[in-house]
């Protein structure tokens, strides 16, 4: 088992810098949010993956926190696209 | 036992469908023409590349007796991680559409069909 986890391992990384790519790419905001968003989940469920190979059950919880943050970061950057104010 | 050997193989299989989807998520949110195209890959990226291998990892943890009753504690966190990660993630993905197409912060071209200009013209005879 561990052994077939760590093969899938290099393709999480794999995407995981494609998605960087976009976020330096960008060329809007929308994209650099929107690539963040997808590295953000992408990495949550890295954390949940690796958290099962190192048998450490504490990373999983950083996942949970980490996606919603990550909806957090979506909701912020909306309201200040359309109505240039973050509520405080 | 049985179930175990039963729930690390299907969850090995969700986290390698998971592998998959994030790649073609990946190479797609690069490729894509504009935001509102990458928003599909984007989306993708979210629940096949995310919440699927999330419930793998919870199936694997079910069936992998090494992490003694912590076992439990990882799988009800990865399944939870995994439904707030359906919800928010379109969520999330909408909200931001709405205000970029709102504030025009992202070219609209190349667009084959735009609905919303469609319903706006109609709308404004």
């Amino acid at each position: 088992m561990s052994l077939a986890l760590s093969c899938l391992i290099p393709l999480y990384i794999v995407a995981i810098v494609l998605y960087a790519v976009r976020v330096l790419k960008g060329p809007t905001v929308s994209d650099r949010v929107l690539a963040v968003d997808a590295l953000g989940f992408d990495l949550a469920a890295f954390l949940t993956i690796l958290s099962v190979l190192f048998r450490a059950p504490i990373m999983v919880t950083t996942a949970l926190v980490l996606a919603l943050w990550i909806y957090a970061l979506d909701i912020y950057v909306a309201k200040y696209l359309e109505s240039k104010e973050m509520g405080d | 036992m049985l179930w175990e050997t039963v729930c690390s193989v299907v969850g090995l299989i969700l986290v390698a469908v998971g592998a998959f989807c994030d790649i073609a998520a990946a190479i797609g949110i690069n490729r894509f023409p504009n935001f509102f195209v990458r928003l599909h890959a984007a989306t993708v990226g979210a629940i096949g590349g995310a919440v699927v291998p999330t419930f793998g990892a919870g199936l694997i943890a079910l069936g992998s007796p090494e992490l003694g009753n912590y076992r439990f504690f990882v799988a009800g966190v990865s399944f939870t991680t995994g439904l707030m990660i359906m919800i928010l993630g379109q969520a999330g993905a909408h909200a931001l559409a709405r205000a970029t197409l709102k504030a025009k912060a992202a070219p609209l071209e190349p667009c084959v069909h735009n609905a919303l200009r469609e319903r706006e013209e109609v709308r404004g005879e």
